[in-house]
């Protein structure tokens, strides 16, 4: 970056304020040397273009051939570049990974990407780098240490969590909505039967609920043992507390007394199982509310402006 | 054929998994630049990415990204490395592709960066050439892909007509 005095950075500082988010993306993108490249404003040695990346020689090379594959469009860090630019990103990395093996008669390729200042990134523009390799040519040579078991464990669960929240949300939620919805249409319909009168259909009622509560349970189980994510949780729990109310409601005293226990039990049962995982999901879900521990992706990104 | 991380894809040996789908697994390092590194691979066994149909290099760095965003948010990441390295010469340990994916703080004092070489003007040139016309042979490898395609929807055209014709010559052999 350039050295500027006091004065011009407040006065960036200012204009950077005013700016819309358009205006900013286009600010971004003047101040980008590699959106220059791009934009044919400044010469480089391009290797290859398509409609969505470009990779050109890196001119602070760690090896002849050290090639620089960017998006066209300016993205600071990965996680802000849509799937389908990484996937299209990726496999032209592996082409070209390819051809230097095959044209430079290297031993191997590294490829390497660093989000954020703290992961050595130099530019504001998101690339990859692909590096031909030799054998003892000193690069990317950092020691690795071993990771104790109970600490591995412990960062799985947290990643685990975190990544079933990115990857299953929708699926989850879709799931669970469907089955409310289910379970409230059955309810209204118990509702709508309990309320006519005649001995008849009461006794017909009974032995229906019954296996729905069954059925309710058996997912119940199922769900704890798949270790699941946080919101998972809350919602077995929220499908046991529904089951209480619907006891409260229904006239059977029997019931009344042999749901609420069961449920106990199970509930029990789980934090006999996994009383770390608990605390664990406990304390993301007070992160969570708090704003989380994590830096926002927003903040990584703003270190670039 | 005694690879760790085929054996870790059938759950035959343990480890900390934190993702899996039916084409990749993702479980904490043992052997880690950081604490908190995660390692993707493909189930099938790769040796290196190279070998990789496309298809399945584009999911595994789709997931990838992913589990960048999942470090972020849940270990409080400032930043994160992406590594694949291709072949011994370029540090590969295990036989079996994997792309690391490093938790980074400002403070754990690693250094992935390396100093600029000063080269020849002809050694870049070499290089730049060499590259430059693999890649050009690249796009049009794409063309090619595309004609085959085109070429594969002509023979299923052609197979209906001919499906067609039967169908007539049925017809027709029932009319009578």
């Amino acid at each position: 970056m350039q050295q500027m005095s006091a004065e011009e950075r407040k006065a960036l500082e200012e204009k950077l304020k005013n700016m819309s988010p358009e205006e900013l993306k286009e600010f971004q993108k003047q101040q980008c040397i590699f959106c220059q490249i791009i934009a044919g404003k400044v010469p480089s040695k391009k290797v290859y273009e398509d409609d969505q990346c470009l990779a050109v020689m890196d001119i602070n090379p760690a090896a002849p051939g050290h090639l620089l594959l960017m998006p066209k469009e300016h993205y600071a860090i990965m996680p802000q570049i849509p799937d389908e630019v990484i996937g299209h990103l990726f496999a032209v990395t592996k082409h070209l990974s390819q051809s230097m093996l095959r044209k430079l008669r290297v031993e191997g390729t590294s490829v390497f990407v660093a989000n954020g200042m703290a992961a050595g990134q130099r530019s504001q523009h998101f690339m990859v780098h692909i590096i031909p390799r030799k054998e003892e040519d000193g690069l990317l040579d950092v020691p690795e240490h071993l990771v104790e078991l109970g600490l591995r464990e412990s960062l799985a669960v947290k990643i685990e969590n975190r990544m079933n929240q990115l990857m299953g949300i929708k699926k989850i939620r879709q799931k669970t909505l469907a089955e409310e919805k289910e379970t409230e249409k059955k309810a209204e319909r118990q509702a709508a039967e309990k309320g006519k009168p005649g001995v008849v259909q009461e006794v017909q009622a009974e032995p229906k609920q019954k296996d729905k509560q069954e059925e309710q349970a058996e997912e119940g189980t199922g769900a704890e043992k798949e270790e699941v994510s946080a919101p998972q949780k809350e919602k077995a729990l929220a499908r046991g507390t529904e089951k209480q109310k619907r006891n409260g409601t229904a006239e059977e005293p029997e019931e009344e007394t042999e749901e609420p226990e069961e449920a106990q039990q199970r509930q029990t049962e789980e934090s006999k199982d996994k009383p770390d995982k608990e605390e664990d999901d406990e304390k993301d879900k007070e992160d969570e509310e708090k704003g989380g521990p994590g830096v926002s992706l927003d903040d990584i990104a703003d270190l670039f402006k | 054929m005694g690879c760790d991380y085929c054996e870790i894809a059938k759950g035959k040996i343990s480890s900390e998994v934190v993702y899996e789908d039916d084409r990749c697994i993702a479980v904490v390092a043992d052997m880690a630049f950081t604490p908190g590194q995660v390692r993707l691979f493909p189930k099938e066994h790769h040796t290196i990415m190279e070998m990789m149909p496309e298809a399945l290099a584009d999911h595994l760095f789709r997931i990838a990204n992913k589990l960048s965003v999942a470090l972020f948010e849940s270990l409080g990441a400032q930043g994160t490395n992406i590594i694949i390295q291709n072949g011994t010469a370029a540090g590969q340990s295990i036989p079996h592709f994997c792309i690391d994916i490093v938790p980074r703080e400002e403070r754990d004092q690693l250094d992935f960066q390396w100093t600029p070489k000063q080269l020849l003007e002809e050694e870049m040139d070499t290089a730049y050439l060499s590259l430059k016309e693999e890649g050009e042979q690249l796009i049009l490898g794409k063309e090619k892909k595309e004609e085959i395609v085109l070429k594969d929807k002509k023979t299923e055209m052609v197979v209906e007509k001919e499906d067609g014709d039967n169908y007539l010559l049925k017809q027709l052999r029932r009319v009578p």
